[in-house]
């Protein structure tokens, strides 16, 4: 997930915009259980994609990697999900201790699981499009001028930067472990992956440490935290676009907010 | 007639973003080979390497290894006749134990218990790492990591290794010993393909060399030949070892034939002009 280059609407808006922008929807998504609500987001959000001139592939993308972890999270939702409207009886007959119950499936437990994977689904098309579309300095400025302290941006935005550094450093250690005739993440079950799973993570991690300390030392020999205040070779203006932008975005959030109360009456 | 271990046969390479990073690259390998792979970054080293070991499929062309074309065989089963060590390694390294790491690969290919102890005393005998075979290999010095990630790789028994610049980060002495391993496996009669920026190693090491330059083979054959080509180098970025480079200015007073690649060589050849007529060698 790494800034796409463009001109659109979207690449030229206020940072401070798209991050405000980003937290209303967060907000709004882990609030509403109306699909309605989701679903004009969703739509939303697709636009935004098309505006940004970012090829849908790039989502796409994205999104394959979420469809197991959705799949996931709809399936245990709808096994352990309490309920009253049975739509399958349990497997297990309730008065067993502990165990009792199990494998019974509820509508309230379906829809409840639809919603989040729905949830999911939506946040995903929502984050690689700010970050697409923004470029890290700015973002790293825009979140500053919101008042977040410069050290917690840095943070942020320097974790974002790492993420393309990850990808292809997992795909580093995939071939290296696949030289050494070692195939599960090709071709093993889920079990089989699982387990092999500490043989990605453990040179991740202590790759990621190692040059975690190293851009720390990096920046304290170049005096990062020395001044309460910093100066910022490049700045951001708020723009009249901007500001009617912004004033738009709450207007619309503000009326999906009103209409996910009421359809929660 | 030596048989061919590796052929390159007339490979273009493009990425999944349309870059072309090998054009119409076209050589042979043959078994027992010394072979060095030098050009400056993004000439297309790494590139031919994955292509070389299975883990990129040329966009056009064929590469044949051992008489098996890399489109017709899996990587797991490839890794067993070309080992490739990978520059960094720490992006290798994950057991508690070097000896689990070694063994990683024999455990991969389900061979018997008594195969695997044999494969590992051997690695570690190659390598040197013995009195290292129960310590937690990230926590090694470099040299040793590496060294780690070389025996691992022999614990494949291939018949061709392949390393890509081992010798990063590495001292004088780390990079002598590795070399030496490579050089040790081709006396064992294996065949040795190394890419490396370190043009001294390559003189001290590798029995021919192969020039990449954007994506092209530029040039192609035995080292001392390949060492005086000083103009065809400089397109490539590449200069040779600087004792060649004294010994070519060196030429109209010692009046050598070909390039020099070691100091003893010129220093005897200095002893010579300068003591000529008396049985004379600088030790």
């Amino acid at each position: 997930m790494k800034y796409y280059p463009g001109t659109s609407f979207l690449h030229r808006l206020d940072a401070r915009v798209k991050i405000i922008l980003l937290l209303m929807l967060t907000i709004l998504v882990f609030m509403t259980r109306n699909f309605p609500v989701l679903a004009v987001i969703f739509v939303f959000l697709l636009l935004g994609w098309k505006i940004s001139g970012i090829p849908m592939r790039e989502l796409g993308g994205y999104l394959k990697l979420l469809v197991g972890l959705i799949a996931f999270v709809v399936l245990i939702q709808c096994l352990f999900q309490r309920g009253e409207t049975s739509l399958i009886d349990p497997i297990l007959p309730e008065f067993l201790p502990l165990v009792g119950g199990m494998g019974r499936i509820t509508v309230e437990g379906v829809q409840f699981g639809l919603l989040l994977g729905f949830r999911l689904l939506v946040i995903m098309c929502l984050m690689p499009l700010v970050i697409m579309c923004t470029r890290i300095r700015e973002l790293s400025l825009g979140f500053v001028k919101l008042g977040v302290p410069y050290r917690i941006a840095f943070m942020i935005t320097t974790a974002l930067n790492q993420v393309p550094l990850l990808q292809d450093e997992i795909t580093t250690i995939t071939d290296a472990q696949k030289l050494r005739a070692f195939t599960v993440f090709e071709d093993g079950t889920p079990l089989k992956k699982l387990k092999a799973y500490p043989t990605l993570v453990i040179p991740l991690v202590m790759g990621a440490m190692k040059k975690s300390m190293l851009i720390g030392t990096a920046m304290d020999v170049r005096a990062f935290g020395s001044r309460k205040g910093r100066s910022y070779l490049h700045d951001i203006q708020m723009g009249r676009a901007d500001m009617v932008t912004l004033v738009g975005m709450i207007l619309f959030c503000a009326v999906l907010a009103a209409a996910n109360y009421m359809l929660q009456r | 007639m030596t048989e061919t271990a590796i052929s390159v046969e007339r490979v273009t390479y493009r990425y999944h973003n349309g870059f072309q990073a090998l054009t119409d690259v076209d050589f042979q390998i043959r078994k027992h080979e010394f072979v060095a792979i030098i050009g400056q970054n993004g000439a297309g080293k790494s590139t031919l390497l994955k292509n070389l070991v299975g883990l990129y499929k040329p966009t056009q062309g064929n590469i044949v290894v051992n008489g098996i074309n890399t489109r017709d065989i899996s990587i797991a089963r490839l890794s067993t006749k070309v080992g490739f060590v990978l520059q960094n390694p720490d992006r290798q390294l994950f057991a508690n134990t070097v000896e689990e790491e070694i063994t990683f690969g024999p455990r991969n290919l389900k061979l018997e218990q008594a195969e695997i102890d044999r494969r590992l005393e051997h690695a570690l005998e190659m390598t040197g790492l013995g009195p290292l075979r129960e310590d937690f290999p990230m926590a090694l010095s470099a040299g040793d990591r590496a060294k780690v990630v070389i025996a691992s790789v022999i614990a494949m028994q291939p018949e061709i290794i392949i390393l890509d610049e081992p010798t990063t980060g590495q001292d004088r002495r780390g990079c002598a010993q590795i070399m030496d391993i490579a050089k040790d496996f081709q006396n064992r009669g294996f065949t040795v393909v190394v890419v490396t920026h370190h043009m001294a190693l390559v003189a001290d090491y590798a029995e021919r060399v192969i020039v990449m330059c954007q994506g092209q083979k530029l040039l192609d054959g035995p080292t001392a030949e390949i060492f005086t080509q000083t103009q065809a180098l400089r397109k490539a970025f590449v200069m040779p070892p600087q004792v060649t480079q004294l010994a070519a200015r060196l030429q109209p007073q010692l009046g050598q034939q070909g390039a020099v690649l070691h100091t003893k060589e010129l220093a005897d050849l200095v002893a010579r002009q300068y003591f000529s007529g008396k049985e004379s060698s600088i030790q």
